[in-house]
């Protein structure tokens, strides 16, 4: 039943890429609308139609939030469903811009260095009044030796290769309180997302060995 | 299939209680099994990289980066449908919304919450991706 769309390959895909095109699916269900992607795993189509625009067989929605500007409503057709696709039209630089700039995360302003050492300098208190090991290292924050935090630090810019300690920092940089004076002093065992008597070095030791570790917490309640 | 009265239909908005259906002739043969025959039968696991040819053999680097361009929006693309209600059109002209969870690395089966279907709205469900033709979402 599948047409040959899942065998064509990425550099075949790619030139569909950022043209209208209608796609027949299933057994009667036919979509238009811009082709943001190709899933090379599953071959399938992600469409985008711009609801401030005309675009024909466009479908009207009633809640839609801003993608870059205008709203608009995407369909996924699956690969093995795909029947026939049909190049309708090029999108113009405006199109393939906005297509393009839909699903990237929002980019924040740059902020400014002093901004940015103040930013850094108040997460690295917070991490360690919650006893987490952390050292600057330039521009960034090396954490437990195991993750590394990069401007403009807050939880998304954790990177590490450790799923339990990125998820700790991250959550910790979340529940950080927002900007401190700089001049007060916060009591050190202010909030700790962390359990008082569970410091991060001891994590990273039994890390391995999650279930032991729990079983170890439990045993000292 | 019972068919309740037409304002039954209204309160659609209680989770039922998950149905336990009957076993099939393996342990795990509800579909997902990867060693079922239905599963070998419709499922590939994933689109393989072209076979490559001598002649073919410098279009390998451009096919790999056009590969992981196109990955990457799409991943791009369900990172951003998370949370997000989705109505699922499947074969048989079924239409189910439900909001999206997660997908699996192949694209085998999504992860849905609040499901509703004729029966009622299915707390968590696991919707099999060879089922589904396309879904939609507002961005």
């Amino acid at each position: 039943m599948q047409c040959g769309w899942s065998l064509l390959g990425p550099l075949q895909w790619i030139r569909y890429v950022n043209k209208q095109v209608k796609v027949k699916a299933g057994k009667d269900e036919e979509h238009r609308g811009w082709l943001l992607t190709v899933d090379p795993v599953s071959a399938s189509l992600v469409l985008v139609n711009f609801l401030d625009q005309d675009v024909g067989g466009g479908r009207a929605s009633v809640q839609a939030q801003d993608v870059g500007g205008g709203r608009a409503s995407v369909q996924v057709v699956m690969g093995h469903a795909v029947q026939e696709v049909q190049v309708l039209q090029e999108a113009d630089q405006e199109t393939t811009e906005r297509l393009q700039s839909s699903f990237l995360p929002p980019r924040s302003r740059p902020l400014a260095p002093e901004q940015l050492h103040q930013r850094r300098a108040g997460v690295r208190r917070w991490l360690e009044q919650n006893r987490v090991p952390v050292q600057e290292d330039g521009e960034e924050l090396l954490v437990a030796g195991a993750l590394t935090i990069t401007a403009p630090y807050g939880p998304e810019d954790c990177c590490s290769s450790n799923q339990i300690i990125l998820d700790r920092v991250q959550r910790l940089i979340q529940s950080q309180p927002a900007e401190p004076p700089i001049h007060s002093t916060a009591p050190p065992n202010h909030s700790a997302a962390l359990p008082a008597d569970q410091p991060i070095q001891r994590l990273i030791q039994s890390h391995t060995a999650p279930p032991a570790d729990q079983s170890e917490r439990s045993s000292c309640d | 299939m019972l068919i309740t009265g037409g304002n039954k239909r209204l309160n659609m908005a209680t989770p039922v209680s998950v149905l336990r259906l009957p076993k099939g002739p393996d342990p795990n043969s509800r579909g997902f099994d990867p060693k079922s025959p239905r599963f070998i039968a419709l499922c590939r696991t994933s689109i393989p990289t072209s076979a490559v040819s001598e002649a073919d053999v410098e279009q390998l680097p451009k096919e790999q980066h056009a590969r992981s361009v196109l990955r990457e929006s799409f991943l791009r693309c369900l990172l951003s449908v998370t949370n997000k209600k989705v109505q699922f059109h499947m074969y048989e002209r079924v239409k189910v919304e439900a909001t999206f969870g997660a997908s699996d690395i192949d694209v085998m089966n999504f992860q849905v919450s609040d499901l509703h279907t004729p029966i009622g709205v299915q707390k968590e469900a696991l919707i099999r991706c060879q089922d589904v033709i396309s879904f939609s979402f507002d961005a």
